[in-house]
C-alpha cells in the first residue's frame, strides 16, 4: 500500500478528551490541604506605597509580600530581562502590579478579606500613551528617557536617497493593545515536595517558569519542577506571564509549606495580564518622478508598559519585518520600546511583526491611492525574490512563491474583476495584503541561546514516548509531533505518546514560541526517531536524543543586527472583501481568501484550523478589538461583553490554499506557521474598508463609530 | 454567599415574602448573578435577601385577550422570539439578545426591571405603548412602561410588588411598515450600541395615519416623543420629503445629550431618513430592512 502523505489529516490526539469535557485543567486539580490565593494589586498607575492596612486575618490566612522572600533570594522574575519584580516594594509602576498574595483555605473568605485591604499611596503623574512615555510625562522612570531600548538598522544610504527624492511621502500608522483571550484564564499551583517544589502551570514554556522563579528562593533550577497542565489556549499570553503567578506562589509555598492554587477570573485576566504592544510607525518614503519607491525611513515605537520583559526581542522582530515582503532599495529602521505606566506588553502571536507589517502594507496602500494606482500594482513591483537582500543585509534563501500564492488568491477571490466593479467610495471594496514571518528565534538565537534537545523513550511495552518541553496549547502540536515520530519510525500514530511535559524528565527543547516547534523541535525529533529506528529491535527499553544543528552559511551579528535575521520565512497572501452599511457604517465582511507557504503541512486539518483562527484573530484586531486605557484605572474593556472578539457570525467561511515549498531543514519539509497566519489579514481588511469608503485609515481598530468620525 | 434566599412555590407565596421581607426577585439571573459575582469558585453575594421566581408557573405565559397581547414577566427571550402572538419588533429584539444560552434563561421581567439604558426589549415595547401590570399581596395596578422605567437602573416598582406582565395594546389599524435595527458591538452575543424601533401606518390615500419611533442605548432611558411623531402624522407621503429635515432636527433633540459619541445621533438620523423615504415609496413589503 502506498504511504499516505504526512499531511493527510488524522484525528487530533487530544480531540476526544477535549471535545467530551474529560480533559482536566489546572482549576480541576485539588490536593489535600490545598489553599487558594488572590492577588493584592496596585490600584494606581504610578506612585509610592505609604501604607498597607490589613484586616485581622483569621487562622490559616496569610498575606505574603516581598518581605517573605528568603535571604539570598532576589525579588525578580527572570524573563529576557530581570527587571520584572515579583512583588512591588515601595513604588508601583502600573495598575495591577502585584503587591502581595493573600492565601487561605476558603475562597469566599479571601474575597471578603481582599475587599478590606486598603493600600495608601503617594500618587505621581503617570505616562500612559506612547507620546506621554516619550515626553517623560511625570518624569522618566526608566533611565533618563523612558526607553527600554533604541536601535537602528541601515540598508544603503537612506539620507542620500531622501535628499535626491522627487517626493517624500510621510505617513503615520497606529495600532492598539490586543488581549489574548485564551479560553482558559491564567492559572498556576505550587506545592512543596520534599526539598523541592512542584509548579503546575497553564503555560507555554515550563523551562522558562523554572528559570524565572528559582532565584526568588536562591535555588538551582532543578529544585523547581515544572509540570505543564493541559493548556486551554495561550497565543503568547502564557510565554512569560505564568512567571507572574508562579513567582508569588513559590514564595508563599516556601513560607506556608502547603499546595496553593491561583486561578484568575475572566475579568481579572482581562484587566491584569499582559497585552500586545500598541505601536506607532512613521514613514518617510522617497519616490522618484515615476512614483517608484527609492527608500524608506521608518521610525517604530512600541508601548512596552511598566517592565521590559521581552520587549527588546519583540521590537527586534518588528523592526526586521518593517519593510514587509518587499525589496526596498534603501532603508533605515529605528526601533524604540518606551516605558509607560501601563500593564507590561508582552508576547502575542506574531511577536512584534504584525504591527510593522500592518503599517507597511497600509502605508503602501496610501501611496497607491495618492498615485492613483491599484495597491496590488504598486506592491507587486517590489516582491522579494530568492537571493534578494533583506532589510538587515542578509539574503532570502528560499524560493519565494508569492507569484503562485497570488495567482491562487486572485482566482479564488475574483480580485481584479471586483476592483474594476467596486469604485472607491462605493461602499464595497476588496483589499489584499502580503506578509511573511521569520521562522524560529531571531538570528542565531537557536544556536547560541536555545540549544534545543529532544528525547524519545522506547518503552518495553512497545510504546514510544516523546519527552520534550514543547507544549500543546490548542495549536495541535501533540498531533504534529506524534505524526513526525510515527512517520519516521514507520509505526502507527497510536503507538506514540506525548504526555504534558515535566521538567524533571524531559529534554529542554526550548520554549513553545516563535513558530519554532514544528520546524525546529520537529526536526530534532525526526533525528531522535532515526536513531531509535536503528535500534528498534533491542529488547530492553531505551532512550534516544538529538540536538539542534544550525544550517551552515547564515552569518548574523547580534550587536549590529546585520546578516540573516531568519533562516527561513513563511509567506502569505490574503484578500478580504467588505461592504459598509451606509446607514450605520457597520462593516460586513463578504469574503476571505488566503494562500500560504508553510513549506509542507504536517497535518492539513491542524493547518486549516490555524489559518482560520489566525485570520479571524487578525480581523478582530483590525475591526473590533478595542482596548482603551483609563489613565487612573487601567484597561477599560476587561470582560467578554466589553472586550469584543469576533464570533463565528462576524466573518464568513474562508477560502484557504497552500503552495507546497519544502524547506530542507524542516521535518518532511515543514516550516513554522502559527504566527504567519495572524500577520496579514488585518491589512487586507483595512485596505478593503479604505477603498469602500474612499478614506485613508491610519489607526486600528476601526469600529463603526470611529469610521463615522472618519467620514464626517 | 447568599445571606437569605427564598424559593416560593407559587405567586401568592412570592407576594407574601415580597411584602414581608422585600426580597429582590431573581429569575434568569443573567444580570444579577453577573453583577454580583465574586470570582471563580465563589458564590455571588447580594446586599439584600433574594427570592428565586423562575419556578412560578403563573408568570410563564404569553396570551392574547381582547386584542391585547400579554407577555408574563417570567417569559424568556427565547419564548418571546418564537411566539407568533408577539409583534415583530419585540420578537426581533428578543432574538438578537446575547447568545442562545442566555436567551434560554433571561426573562422579559428582568430585562425591564433591570432598567439598563442598553436594555433591548423596552425599545419596541415603549414604541408599542405597552403597559406593565404590577401585583402585590394587596392588589394590582397598571401603568405605561415608559413611565415605569424612571431612569437608568430605576423603576417605579414598590418594595412589595412584582412585575406580573407586559401588555401590548393593538394599534387602531395594523401598521403598514415596520423597522427594527440593533447595532451591537458585533453580529451576535452583543450589547447594543444603539437600537431603533419604528412603525408607520399609511392609509389607502397615502396619508400617514400613525407613526412611532423609539431609540435605545441613546440616553438614560428609551427616547420617544409623541409630539415629534405627530409632526408627520396626517401628512401625505408625497409631502414627507419636504417635512423630513425639520422632523429629523426635532427628533435629534429628544436624544439625550449623553447619546454621544456623535455616532448614535448620526446613525439614528440616517436610519429614520431611510425608513421614511422607503415608506414614502409605499412598497409592498411590511418589514423595511
Amino acid at each position: 500500500m502506498a504511504k499516505k502523505p504526512i499531511g493527510t489529516p488524522m484525528r487530533r490526539t487530544d480531540a476526544l478528551t477535549k471535545a467530551s469535557g474529560a480533559e482536566k485543567y489546572l482549576s480541576d486539580m485539588h490536593f489535600d490541604g490545598m489553599l487558594y490565593a488572590r492577588m493584592v494589586r496596585s490600584g494606581i498607575p504610578r506612585g509610592t506605597i505609604t501604607d498597607i492596612s490589613l484586616p485581622p486575618l483569621p487562622d490559616g490566612y496569610r498575606f505574603i509580600t516581598y518581605k517573605d522572600i528568603p535571604a539570598g533570594g532576589n525579588n525578580e522574575l527572570v524573563m529576557i530581562k530581570k527587571d520584572y519584580r515579583c512583588f512591588a516594594e515601595k513604588d508601583v509602576r502600573y495598575v495591577g502590579e502585584t503587591i502581595g498574595l493573600l492565601v487561605g483555605p476558603d475562597r469566599s473568605v479571601l474575597v471578603d478579606l481582599l475587599e478590606q485591604i486598603s493600600v495608601s499611596y503617594e500618587e505621581q503623574v503617570p505616562a500612559v500613551t506612547i507620546d506621554e512615555g516619550l515626553a517623560c510625562k511625570g518624569g522618566a522612570f526608566v533611565g533618563e528617557n523612558n526607553l527600554f531600548c533604541d536601535f537602528t538598522i541601515h540598508k544603503g544610504d537612506i539620507d542620500a536617497v531622501l535628499a535626491d527624492a522627487h517626493r517624500i511621502f510621510e505617513d503615520e500608522i497606529i495600532t492598539g493593545w490586543q488581549e489574548h483571550v485564551h479560553l482558559e484564564t491564567n492559572a498556576a499551583l505550587v506545592m512543596p515536595d520534599g526539598d523541592k517544589f512542584v509548579v503546575y502551570a497553564s503555560a507555554q514554556c515550563p523551562f522558562y517558569v523554572r528559570k524565572s522563579i528559582a532565584g526568588l528562593l536562591n535555588r538551582p533550577y532543578e529544585d523547581i519542577v515544572v509540570r505543564q497542565t493541559t493548556t486551554g489556549g495561550a497565543f503568547g499570553g502564557k510565554e512569560h506571564f505564568p512567571d507572574v503567578l508562579a513567582g508569588p506562589l513559590l514564595v508563599a509555598a516556601n513560607v506556608i509549606k502547603k499546595p496553593i492554587q491561583l486561578v484568575f477570573d475572566r475579568h481579572e485576566d482581562g484587566a491584569y495580564s499582559v497585552k500586545r504592544h500598541p505601536s506607532r510607525t512613521r514613514f518617510k518614503t522617497a519616490l522618484d518622478e515615476q512614483g517608484n519607491i527609492l527608500g524608506m525611513d521608518i521610525d517604530v515605537v512600541y508601548n512596552a508598559g511598566g517592565y521590559e520583559s521581552c520587549s527588546y526581542v519583540v521590537l527586534q522582530r518588528g523592526v526586521f519585518h518593517a519593510t514587509g515582503v518587499y525589496n526596498i532599495p534603501a532603508s533605515r529602521v529605528r526601533g524604540r520600546a518606551v516605558a509607560t505606566n501601563t500593564f507590561p506588553s508582552d508576547a502575542f502571536r506574531g511577536f512584534g511583526a504584525p504591527q510593522t507589517l500592518f503599517a507597511v502594507e497600509t502605508h503602501l496602500c496610501h501611496i497607491a491611492a495618492a498615485l492613483g494606482v491599484d495597491p496590488l500594482a504598486l506592491k507587486s513591483k517590489y516582491f522579494l525574490r530568492q537571493g534578494d537582500p533583506t532589510v538587515t543585509n542578509g539574503h532570502v534563501f528560499e524560493k519565494v512563491v508569492i507569484p503562485e500564492m497570488l495567482d491562487q488568491v486572485l482566482q479564488a477571490s475574483g480580485y481584479k474583476q471586483k476592483v474594476a466593479e467596486y469604485k472607491r467610495g462605493s461602499g464595497k471594496g476588496i483589499g489584499i495584503s502580503f506578509y511573511n514571518h521569520g521562522g524560529a528565534f531571531t538570528g542565531n538565537g537557536e544556536q547560541m541561546i536555545i540549544k534545543a534537545k529532544a528525547r524519545l523513550h522506547k518503552r518495553a511495552d512497545g510504546f514510544v514516548e516523546i519527552l520534550v518541553g514543547s507544549t500543546e496549547m490548542g495549536q495541535g502540536l501533540q498531533t504534529a509531533f506524534t505524526k513526525i515520530v510515527a512517520d519516521t519510525l514507520g509505526i502507527d500514530e497510536d503507538k506514540v505518546l506525548y504526555p504534558n511535559p515535566d521538567t524533571a524528565n524531559v529534554a529542554d527543547s526550548g520554549p513553545t514560541v516563535a513558530s519554532r516547534s514544528t520546524m525546529i523541535v520537529g526536526k530534532i525529533l525526526e533525528g531522535a526517531a532515526l536513531k531509535m529506528k536503528e535500534r528498534w529491535n533491542e529488547s530492553e527499553d531505551f532512550f534516544t536524543e538529538d540536538e539542534y544543528k544550525h544550517p551552515e552559511g547564515h552569518p548574523w551579528d547580534q550587536v549590529t543586527f546585520q546578516g540573516d535575521a531568519y533562516i527561513a520565512y513563511g509567506w502569505g497572501v490574503c484578500a478580504v472583501e467588505v461592504e459598509v452599511d451606509p446607514l450605520t457604517f457597520e462593516v460586513v465582511t463578504k469574503g476571505i481568501w488566503s494562500s500560504h507557504d508553510i513549506g509542507v503541512p504536517i497535518d492539513e486539518l491542524v493547518v486549516h484550523g490555524q489559518i482560520n483562527g489566525g485570520i479571524i484573530q487578525s480581523l478582530g484586531y483590525a475591526a473590533m478589538e478595542k482596548l482603551d486605557f483609563h489613565p487612573k484605572k487601567g484597561f477599560k474593556q476587561v470582560g467578554l461583553s466589553d472586550y469584543i472578539i469576533p464570533t463565528s457570525m462576524d466573518f464568513p467561511s474562508q477560502g484557504a490554499s497552500l503552495v507546497h515549498n519544502p524547506y530542507p531543514y524542516g521535518p518532511s519539509g515543514a516550516k513554522g506557521m502559527g504566527e504567519l497566519v495572524f500577520n496579514g489579514a488585518s491589512a487586507a481588511f483595512i485596505d478593503a474598508v479604505s477603498r469602500a469608503v474612499d478614506k485613508d485609515i491610519r489607526a486600528i481598530p476601526i469600529p463603526p463609530e470611529t469610521l463615522t468620525e472618519l467620514m464626517a | 454567599m447568599v445571606e437569605t434566599c427564598y424559593i416560593p412555590k407559587d405567586l401568592a407565596e412570592a407576594l407574601r415574602i415580597r411584602k414581608e421581607t422585600g426580597a429582590h426577585p431573581i429569575a434568569g439571573g443573567t444580570d444579577l448573578m453577573v453583577s454580583h459575582r465574586r470570582g471563580t469558585g465563589v458564590v455571588p453575594k447580594f446586599p439584600w435577601p433574594v427570592m428565586i421566581i423562575t419556578q412560578l408557573k403563573e408568570l410563564q405565559k404569553i396570551e392574547e385577550e381582547d386584542g391585547e397581547v400579554s407577555i408574563y414577566a417570567g417569559s424568556t427571550c427565547h419564548e418571546i422570539e418564537v411566539a407568533e402572538l408577539v409583534p415583530y419588533q419585540v420578537r426581533k429584539a428578543a432574538s438578537l439578545m446575547g447568545a442562545q444560552s442566555l436567551r434560554n434563561l433571561a426573562t422579559i421581567g428582568g430585562n425591564i426591571c433591570n432598567a439598563s439604558p442598553k436594555g433591548d426589549l423596552p425599545v419596541p415595547l415603549i414604541m408599542l405603548d405597552a403597559r406593565v401590570e404590577l401585583v402585590s399581596a394587596t392588589g394590582k395596578r397598571q401603568m405605561l412602561l415608559d413611565e415605569f422605567i424612571d431612569g437608568p437602573k430605576r423603576t417605579k416598582l414598590q418594595d412589595d410588588e412584582l412585575l406580573a406582565r407586559i401588555i401590548i395594546p393593538q394599534p387602531k389599524a395594523p401598521f403598514t411598515y415596520l423597522w427594527y435595527r440593533k447595532i451591537g458591538t458585533r453580529r451576535a452575543n452583543a450589547i447594543s450600541k444603539l437600537s431603533m424601533s419604528a412603525a408607520a401606518t399609511v392609509d389607502t390615500h397615502g396619508i400617514i395615519v400613525d407613526f412611532r419611533s423609539a431609540n435605545g442605548a441613546s440616553g438614560p432611558k428609551v427616547a420617544r416623543s409623541r409630539a415629534v411623531e405627530e409632526t408627520i402624522i396626517g401628512l401625505s407621503v408625497d409631502r414627507l420629503a419636504e417635512r423630513l429635515p425639520a422632523f429629523l432636527d426635532a427628533y435629534d433633540v429628544i436624544l439625550s445629550p449623553q447619546a454621544m459619541p456623535q455616532y448614535r445621533r448620526s446613525s439614528t438620523r440616517r436610519m429614520l431618513e431611510f425608513f421614511l423615504s422607503e415608506v414614502s415609496k409605499r412598497p409592498d413589503t411590511t418589514i423595511i430592512e
